[in-house]
C-alpha cells in the first residue's frame, strides 16, 4: 500500500490537471460543491465534510444540451453534442456518493444506453476520500456499506494524520497514479492507523434504519392513506431533497428555439417527483395529492428501485434531512412504518 | 423560563381542543436535526405535549394553513401571524377559521450564521442558548458568545411587532432582542451604494448557483398560485433551465408577484439550499412598498390586497 | 415483477443515440375532428424508410424541433408501412404547434417504443375491440393488422363511440369496417343529435347491448379512463376474465425509454413495460396509480 504526505497532494493534483479537469470540494461558488480546482486552494484537505450538492452533477448536469438543430434550405440539420466529454477527475468523493454513482449507473445502462451519462462516466476517474466525520444524520452503515468503503472508487484516500493512505482500487486508478512522485510505501503502523480511522468513522454513524424490516413492511402499507397523509403533512413539495440526493436522477426534457426560428436546441434538466406538475397530464394528474408524491419518493428509493435493480436507491448521505426546510426526515418515516395486517401480507403472497 | 411557556402553550391548546373551539393545531415539534424544530399538526389532546417553544421555531407555519380544513389554531411569531393576515386579505383563508396563538419569540437563531461564525457544522456544536440578549454557543473545547444581531435571522433584525393586533392569544411576552432596524438595512445600503453594473454582477453571481428547486416559492406562504408563472408553457415566460439569466428572472418576477403580500419573514432565504441572499430582495421590496404606498402586508385584515386593488387617486395616469 | 425484456424489440437509433430524433416529412393531414388531426409521414432517410417497422400498440416520441416532444401511438398498421400515421389531439404547446404545421413540414420521430398488443395470444380467438374518441388510434393499428391477416382470427366485433358525430375519428375506417362482412361494426354517439341515424348511447352501455360472447374471446379496450372504468365491468358481466381484457395506459412521458422517471406505476414504467397491459396485470400492480 502506498501513502502520500498531505503537503505533496498539490503536486499530485497538478500532475492530474495535465490530463483531466480536476474537481475538488469547493465553497467558491457560495455553497460547498465539486468545482474545478483553481490550482491553489487546498482547504478541502483540512476539512473533510461532505458537499451540499452531490457529485452526480458531474455526470448528470443540472442542465445539459442534448443536441442543437439548424433549419436550412433542405430541412432540419441536427447537431449532436456532448458526444465525447472532456476527461474529469473527481477528488475527495465520499463513499456514499461513490456508491450512489454506481447505483444510478444501472438506470442509465438499462434497456437503452444513455450516451450522455455513460460517456461522462467513462471519462471520469473517481478519487475517493474516506469519511472521517459523518454527520449526525448520516446512515450509510444501514445500507450495506460504510464511510470508508472503497468499492466504488478508483483510488481511495484515508487521512492518517500527516499523510493519506492510498488504496489503488481499479486499474484505472493504478493508471493515473503511474509515474506519480512522492508516493512512498506505507508502513504497518500507517495501515493500522488507517484501519482505526475507518473503524472510528463507522462507529460514529449514529442514525440507523432496519432495511430488512422496511422491505417487509413497505409492500403492506402502500395503501395506508392515513399514514401517508400524516407523513406528508409538513412537506411543501419543493425540490431540495431530490436535487441534493446523489441517487435521484429524474429529468425533464425541453426545447428552445432562436427567436428567428433558424435553429435551437433540446436540453434536459433536473426534475423532481415532489413537484405537483411532475405527472400532470391535460386530463388528469395521478399524483395530484401531496401524500401520493411523498409516498412515491419513499417507495421509488426503497421498493421500486430495489425491485428493478436489486439495490436500494439511497446511500444514507443525509443531505435530504439536513437541508429540508421543514425537517422532513426519511429515516423517521422508514422507522415508523406500520406493520400492516396479516390479511394484507397473505394477499401480497398470493399475487407475487 | 421557556419550559413554563411551553407548558402554558400546551395547556391553552389542550383547553381549546377540549372545548371544541378548534379542531387542529399547527405548531412546532422537536426536530430530528440539532437546533431545529419541525411543523407538527395535532388534532388529538393526547399529542399536545409534542408542542415546543425554543429559539429554533423558524418555520412560518402559515404556509401549511390553506391545506387544513376546519378551525385551526396556528402557533405564530409576529412575522408568521402577519403572513396569516396577509392570506386573509387575499381570501386564501377565512379569519374566523384561524385562531392565532402568539409566541414569545425573542429572535430566531440563524443556525447558518452560527455555523459561519464558529466554523463548525451544527452537529459539531453542543448547545446554543440565549443568555438575555447574548447567544452562548458551546462545543467540544470551549464556548463562544455572540450578540443577538450577529446570530439572529436577518428578518428578526427587522422585527416590528408593535401595532399587530390580530393575536387571539399571546403566550408570554414578546420582546424582540435582536431588532435593530438600522443593522437590518446595512447590507441593503451596501447594495444601494453599488452601481447598476456592480449590482448586476452581484446577482449574476448569486443566481449562477440556483438549481431551481423552487424551495423559495414552496416555503413562501403568499406564493399560493395554483399555477405558477414558471409552469406556463403557452407562452413560455421563463425557461425551466437553470441558467443564471432564467434563475434571476424567475426570482425577480416572483418578488414582484409577492410584493404587497410578502411580510419579509425570511423563510425563502433560510430554505435556499445554495445560500442565495433572498432576504436582500424581500427586505428592499418591503421598504419600497412602505415608501410608495404607506402599506405593510398583514397588519390590517380588512385592508384590500395592495396590488389587487386600486384607488381613484392612483399616481399612475394609466390607472385613472 | 421484473423488468421487461426488450432485447427483441426493433431499434432504429439515429447515430446510435436514443435521444436523437429521426427527421420525417408530413405528407398528408386529415382533419378528423375539430380537435384531432391525423398526420401521414415518412422518414427522410431512404434506408430508414425501407427498414423501419414496428408492432401495433407501440408509440413514438414526436418532435416539433424547438417546441418540444410529445407521445403518440403509431396509428397505422405494421402491415401498411407507407405512410406511417399518428393521430394528435390539440391539448397543449406541442400539439398546438403540430396542428399548425402543413404538408411538407418536418417533424422528429424517436421510436418505436413500448410493448405491443399480444398477437400470439389473440390468434385463433374472437376479437372484441371497444374504443372511445381518440382511443381508436392505437386500436386502429391493431384492427387493420388483424384484418390484413383475417384468416388468423375468429369473429371481429368493433364497438366505437364518441361524444357527437363530429367527434368520431377515422370516419373512413368506420365506413370500411361497416362494409366489411367479416366485421360486426357498431358505431355510437353519447346523445341524440339531429341528422344522426346511428346508435345512441355511451360505449359501455352499447357494448352491453351488442353482448359479444366471451367464449374464446379477447377484448381490447381503449379510450378515456372513465369509459374504460365502465367498460370492464360490462365485459366481466359478459363473462370476460381479467386476462381476456386488454387496454393501453397513458401517463405523462418525456424520454419514452424508462429513464426520466415520471411514467411509473410502482416499479412498472408505462413507456417500457407498457403501454399495453391486461386487466389481470393491472389488478396486480403494486401501486394504485393507474
Amino acid at each position: 500500500m502506498k501513502k502520500i504526505k498531505k503537503q505533496n497532494v498539490a503536486g499530485l493534483l497538478e500532475k492530474w490537471q495535465k490530463e483531466f479537469t480536476v474537481f475538488v470540494p469547493s465553497k467558491a461558488s457560495g455553497v460547498l460543491q465539486m468545482a474545478a480546482w483553481d490550482g491553489e486552494n487546498l482547504s478541502f484537505l483540512e476539512r473533510n465534510r461532505n458537499t451540499a450538492i452531490p457529485p452526480k452533477a458531474n455526470f448528470l448536469p443540472t442542465m445539459q444540451k442534448m443536441f442543437g438543430f439548424r433549419k436550412e434550405e433542405g430541412g432540419y440539420v441536427l447537431e449532436p453534442t456532448d458526444e465525447d466529454p472532456p476527461k474529469q477527475l473527481l477528488f475527495g468523493i465520499h463513499p456514499c456518493d461513490a456508491r450512489a454513482i454506481s447505483i444510478i449507473d444501472m438506470v442509465f445502462k438499462d434497456a437503452y444506453e444513455d450516451k450522455y451519462y455513460l460517456s461522462r462516466r467513462q471519462n471520469t476517474v473517481l478519487v475517493g476520500m474516506a469519511c472521517t466525520s459523518p454527520y449526525d444524520n448520516c446512515f450509510c452503515t444501514s445500507l450495506g456499506f460504510g464511510p470508508a468503503d472503497a468499492t466504488d472508487v478508483d483510488i481511495m484516500l484515508t487521512d492518517i494524520g500527516d499523510s493519506f493512505l492510498l488504496e489503488q482500487v481499479t486499474d484505472k486508478g493504478k493508471g493515473v497514479l503511474a509515474g506519480a512522485k512522492d508516493l512512498v510505501e506505507a508502513t504497518q503502523a500507517d495501515e493500522k492507523k488507517a484501519k482505526e480511522v475507518k473503524e472510528s468513522a463507522k462507529a460514529a454513524v449514529s442514525t440507523k434504519i432496519d432495511t430488512k424490516e422496511i422491505s417487509k413492511r413497505l409492500p403492506l402499507v402502500f395503501d395506508d392513506k392515513k399514514f401517508w397523509e400524516e407523513i406528508a403533512a409538513k412537506c411543501v413539495s419543493c425540490g431540495i431533497c431530490t436535487f441534493l440526493c446523489p441517487t435521484c436522477y429524474c429529468f425533464d426534457i425541453s426545447d428552445e428555439m432562436l427567436r428567428d426560428g433558424s435553429g435551437g436546441a433540446r436540453y434536459r434538466n433536473w426534475d423532481c417527483c415532489s413537484f405537483a406538475v411532475y405527472t400532470k397530464m391535460p386530463a388528469e394528474n395521478p399524483r395530484e395529492e401531496k401524500w401520493r408524491r411523498v409516498r412515491q419518493k419513499v417507495y421509488h428509493k426503497y421498493a421500486f428501485y430495489p425491485e428493478l435493480f436489486g439495490v436500494i436507491g439511497c446511500t444514507g448521505c443525509g443531505r435530504c434531512i439536513r437541508q429540508c426546510p421543514v425537517n422532513w426526515d426519511i429515516t423517521q418515516t422508514l422507522n415508523s412504518l406500520p406493520e400492516g395486517t396479516a390479511a394484507k401480507a397473505e394477499e401480497k403472497q398470493k399475487t407475487s | 423560563m421557556t419550559e413554563d411557556l411551553e407548558q402554558k402553550l400546551r395547556d391553552e391548546v389542550r383547553t381549546l381542543l377540549e372545548k371544541g373551539k378548534i379542531e387542529h393545531v399547527i405548531g412546532y415539534g422537536e426536530g430530528s436535526l440539532k437546533f431545529a424544530t419541525t411543523p407538527i399538526m395535532i388534532s388529538d389532546q393526547a399529542d399536545v405535549d409534542r408542542l415546543v417553544i425554543n429559539p429554533f421555531i423558524h418555520n412560518n407555519l402559515s404556509v401549511l394553513l390553506p391545506e387544513v380544513s376546519g378551525k385551526v389554531a396556528v402557533v405564530a411569531k409576529v412575522c408568521d401571524a402577519r403572513s396569516i393576515i396577509s392570506l386573509v386579505q387575499n381570501k386564501q383563508v377565512a379569519r374566523e377559521n384561524v385562531f392565532i396563538i402568539g409566541v414569545p419569540c425573542n429572535g430566531i437563531v440563524d443556525v447558518a450564521k452560527v455555523e459561519k461564525l464558529t466554523g463548525l457544522d451544527r452537529d459539531e456544536i453542543d448547545a446554543v442558548t440565549w443568555k438575555d440578549d447574548r447567544l452562548v454557543v458551546t462545543f467540544a473545547g470551549g464556548s463562544k458568545e455572540f450578540s443577538a444581531p450577529e446570530v439572529a435571522l436577518d428578518s428578526c433584525l427587522d422585527c416590528d411587532c408593535s401595532g399587530f393586533k390580530e393575536f387571539d392569544l399571546v403566550i408570554g411576552e414578546i420582546t424582540p432582542v435582536a431588532a435593530n432596524k438600522e443593522l437590518s438595512r446595512v447590507r441593503i445600503k451596501e447594495m444601494e451604494a453599488m452601481t447598476p453594473a456592480q449590482r448586476w454582477e452581484f446577482w449574476k453571481n448569486e443566481f449562477s448557483r440556483c438549481i431551481r428547486c423552487y424551495a423559495c416559492r414552496q416555503i413562501c406562504p403568499v406564493c399560493f398560485c395554483e399555477r405558477c408563472f414558471v409552469e406556463e408553457t403557452e407562452p413560455l415566460w421563463v425557461s425551466p433551465l437553470p441558467r443564471w439569466q432564467d434563475n434571476l428572472i424567475f426570482q425577480a418576477v416572483r418578488m414582484m408577484h409577492v410584493a404587497g403580500r410578502c411580510t419579509d419573514c425570511g423563510e425563502c432565504q433560510r430554505a435556499c439550499p445554495v445560500n442565495i441572499p433572498l432576504g436582500l430582495l424581500t427586505g428592499k421590496m418591503e421598504d419600497i412598498v412602505d415608501e410608495l404606498f404607506d402599506y405593510r402586508a398583514g397588519m390590517d385584515k380588512d385592508a384590500a390586497p395592495l396590488m389587487a386593488a386600486y384607488e381613484p387617486e392612483e399616481a399612475e395616469d394609466l390607472m385613472r | 415483477m421484473t423488468i421487461s425484456d426488450i432485447s427483441h424489440r426493433k431499434r432504429f437509433l439515429a447515430q446510435g443515440n436514443v435521444y436523437l430524433p429521426h427527421i420525417a416529412v408530413i405528407e398528408k393531414i386529415i382533419d378528423e375532428t375539430p380537435t384531432v388531426k391525423t398526420f401521414h409521414f415518412n422518414f427522410k432517410d431512404e434506408k430508414l424508410r425501407k427498414e423501419f417497422t414496428f408492432e401495433s400498440g407501440q408509440f413514438g416520441e414526436y418532435s416539433i424541433l424547438g417546441v418540444g416532444e410529445a407521445t403518440f401511438c403509431i396509428s397505422s398498421s405494421p402491415t401498411r408501412l407507407d405512410p406511417l400515421e399518428c393521430a394528435v389531439a390539440r391539448v397543449g404547446k406541442v400539439t398546438n404547434a403540430l396542428h399548425r404545421l402543413g404538408v411538407g413540414a418536418e417533424i422528429g420521430f424517436r421510436g418505436p417504443f413500448g410493448n405491443s398488443f399480444p398477437l400470439d395470444y389473440m390468434e385463433g380467438k374472437n376479437l372484441v375491440f371497444v374504443a372511445g374518441g381518440i382511443g381508436l388510434a392505437p386500436l386502429r393499428s391493431l384492427i387493420w393488422n388483424v384484418l390484413d391477416n383475417r384468416a388468423k382470427y375468429g369473429n371481429v366485433d368493433i364497438v366505437y363511440g364518441a361524444r357527437t358525430p363530429r367527434d368520431l375519428c377515422f370516419k373512413y375506417d368506420l365506413e370500411a369496417w361497416e362494409k366489411d362482412s367479416s366485421v360486426n361494426m357498431t358505431t355510437t354517439v353519447d346523445r341524440e343529435v339531429p341528422d344522426w341515424t346511428g346508435n345512441v348511447g355511451f360505449v359501455p352501455a352499447v357494448t352491453e347491448k351488442v353482448a359479444p360472447s366471451a367464449k374464446n374471446a379477447v377484448a381490447i379496450v381503449c379510450g378515456p379512463p372513465i369509459m374504460i372504468r365502465f367498460t370492464f365491468p360490462v365485459l366481466e358481466k359478459l363473462g370476460f376474465t381479467p386476462p381476456q381484457m386488454i387496454t393501453t395506459l397513458e401517463k405523462r412521458m418525456k424520454c419514452g425509454i424508462g429513464k426520466c422517471g415520471r411514467c411509473n406505476i410502482g416499479e412498472i414504467y408505462v413507456c417500457r413495460d407498457g403501454p399495453v397491459f391486461s386487466y389481470e396485470e393491472i389488478r396486480n400492480f403494486s401501486s394504485d396509480e393507474v
